[in-house]
């Protein structure tokens, strides 16, 4: 497998846990250095166990996995070595103070005292714990304890660092914080980031490339504006009883049609300009006798990329 | 070995945030010499003559072996605990040997052993227990009691590697608690019980460790029974075996489980 430049790639990548459950149905990736990716996928799509296997807690069933060209399987001392990652679920220890976590952290990686206590401060004031750091995490907010899981996935000054869903149940001003930490990180280092969320809002707002993932399998990748522009410039999204087959034909013949799909009785309408066509289409449905009983405008997001994928909403929140 | 020492440092200070942890570590020893040890010494007192002070010098290395077991499970459930908060993947993501991972586990549970040893045979001599005069005989003991610490550490982070469930934790861990502390000559002598519980005692680690004891690190105590020649060389061998057998039974359920 080629890896030239790539700090993460994997080929055929399987991981199937029963008979039954094919967690991950071989996904193949390359991203390159300095790249922030996300994966963006609803609950059960195959984003933990991926970050799993990259990380060497999960062994792959088949298929090839690589962080800067080395093997997870052969090399996975090596790999873990470079990578750092902080877990969907808070995992501190509650009888350590945020310090000691930090500490413990470094030590565990092999950092040296000067080195760990210089970057420890320096992680402190990053994520502002620098007041709270001498407290035991067990009375941190879930705020505080999600970057302090950041300012320990990133004492080790990784190359790779995985992050599962960073931000899951913060709030909005800790959310866009965390955020500028990431694209700052991105900016500062050489570091890559392979982060995995369900939020469509975090993808388009910090990834540099998006693999869409559902039931194990990524759908669709690409940047976030290729992905959305597959849409249209605006989307009409148009839910009615009736022959909608025949109303899709018809509105395909629309000039200034871009893309039709249909999917799981929404269909969802690539348009040049929403506002103006609306009319058209609305006319059209009377035309053909498909009764219309809600029809909205909006810019695409990630989350119609994702309806015309797999035929299923991702449930924002 | 770093790894071993940093997980170990971890486990004690986690320790020193309890203080009930603590007490509770210092006070159970205690108990278990003053009341159990008493009591029994009452009753051995009054069917045998003269064997009152011969039995807590025979019971201290069984109540030492009783302790042992304690903290080994009381460790395999903070193993349990971290398991399932997820603690363990910080160190599983990590570059260090995922045996030294189990060994500093253990490592902590045998300080701890060693520790909660040294109060029971203090507490034991206050009690009419007589020690060996030879200092050599202690540190002999203490190494016996090592090698049973980790073995039983290693049989308990076993089981808490294999089961999402601290009650069925418990449960299996009683299992083998029982008869790997009823089926050895350590809080009775065997010569008047029937000879299928010698036998099992026989095939006991516990009856090596504890009749290792008695032979270095305690005074001759006359009531020690059929059980007693045992050569010294076999209790040590077999402490270290056990050590050895238990470790790898832990690293391969924990293997088994993170597969
Ligand atoms: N240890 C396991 N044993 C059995 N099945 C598992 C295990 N871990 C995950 N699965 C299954 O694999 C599938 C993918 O799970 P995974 O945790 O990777 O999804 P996810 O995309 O991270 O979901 P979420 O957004 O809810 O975190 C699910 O069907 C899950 O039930
Ligand atoms: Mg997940």
């Amino acid at each position: 497998m080629n890896t030239n430049g790539m700090a993460i790639s994997t080929r055929g990548l399987v991981k199937r846990f029963d008979e039954e459950v094919l967690a991950v149905d071989s996904i193949d990736l390359s991203i390159p250095v300095n790249t922030i990716y996300a994966l963006l996928g609803p609950n059960g799509a195959g984003k933990t166990t991926t970050v799993s296997m990259l990380t060497t807690l999960v062994e792959p069933t088949s298929g090839q996995a690589q962080i800067s060209g080395l093997d997870v399987v052969q090399q996975a001392d090596k790999v873990r070595q470079r990578i750092g990652v902080t877990f969907q679920e808070i995992v501190l220890d509650p009888d350590l103070t945020g310090r000691e976590s930090l500490d413990f952290h470094a030590r565990l990686y092999g950092i040296g005292k000067a080195e760990r206590l210089a970057k420890i401060d320096e992680l402190l004031k990053l994520v502002e714990l620098d007041e709270a750091a001498d407290r035991r995490t067990n009375t941190y907010s879930g705020g505080m304890k999600r970057r302090l899981e950041l300012a320990r996935g990133l004492i080790t000054s990784p190359e790779v660092l995985f992050l599962d869903e960073p931000t899951q149940g913060l709030d909005p001003q800790n959310r866009t914080n965390i955020w500028q930490y990431i694209r700052n990180l991105k900016a500062d280092t050489n570091m890559t980031l392979l982060l995995t969320t369900h939020y469509m809002d975090e993808a388009e707002a910090l990834a540099d490339r998006v693999g869409i993932m559902d039931q194990g399998k990524i759908v669709v990748e690409g940047t976030p504006a290729e992905l959305v522009d597959q849409m249209g410039s605006d989307n009409i999204r148009v839910v009615g009883r009736g022959n909608s087959d025949a109303f899709c034909e018809k509105v395909k013949t629309l000039s200034n049609v871009e893309t039709v799909n249909k999917s799981n009785g929404i269909i969802q309408v690539g348009v040049d300009s929403g506002n103006r066509r609306l009319v058209e289409i609305v006319e059209m449905a009377n035309d053909s006798g498909f009764g219309i009983e809600d029809i909205s405008v909006s810019k695409p997001s990630l989350g119609d990329v994702f309806l015309k994928y797999t035929g299923r909403q991702l449930r924002d929140i | 070995m770093n790894a071993t020492i940093l997980l170990w440092q971890k486990q004690m200070k986690k320790a020193l945030v309890h203080p009930e942890e603590i007490v509770g570590m210092l006070i159970q020893p205690i108990l278990w010499v003053i009341l159990f040890g008493v009591g029994m010494r009452s009753l051995m007192g009054t069917t045998t003559p003269n064997s009152g002070n011969d039995y807590m010098t025979f019971v201290v290395p069984g109540i030492v072996a009783l302790t042992a077991v304690s903290a080994a499970i009381a460790g395999g459930s903070t193993w349990l605990n971290e398991r399932l908060i997820g603690i363990v993947k910080e160190y599983l993501a990590a570059p260090i040997p995922r045996l030294s991972i189990l060994m500093g586990n253990a490592s902590s549970i045998v300080t701890k052993v060693l520790i909660q040893s040294v109060i029971i045979l203090i507490v034991g001599l206050l009690m009419g227990a007589t020690l060996s005069s030879n200092p050599l005989g202690w540190l002999g003991g203490l190494l016996l009691i090592a090698g049973y610490g980790i073995g039983f550490s290693g049989f308990a982070l076993a089981v808490a590697s294999s089961t999402d469930s601290s009650e069925g934790y418990h449960m299996m861990i009683f299992l083998l608690q029982l008869p790997l502390l009823f089926l050895s000559n350590s809080l009775y002598p065997l010569q008047t019980l029937p000879a299928w519980m010698r036998i099992g005692a026989y095939a006991n680690p516990t009856t090596y460790v504890v009749t290792g004891l008695r032979q270095i690190t305690l005074g001759a105590a006359p009531t020690m029974g059929p059980l007693a020649n045992i050569p010294l060389w076999l209790c040590f061998l077999i402490a270290g075996v056990f050590a050895a057998f238990g470790m790898n039974l832990a690293l391969r359920a924990f293997k088994a489980a993170i597969k």
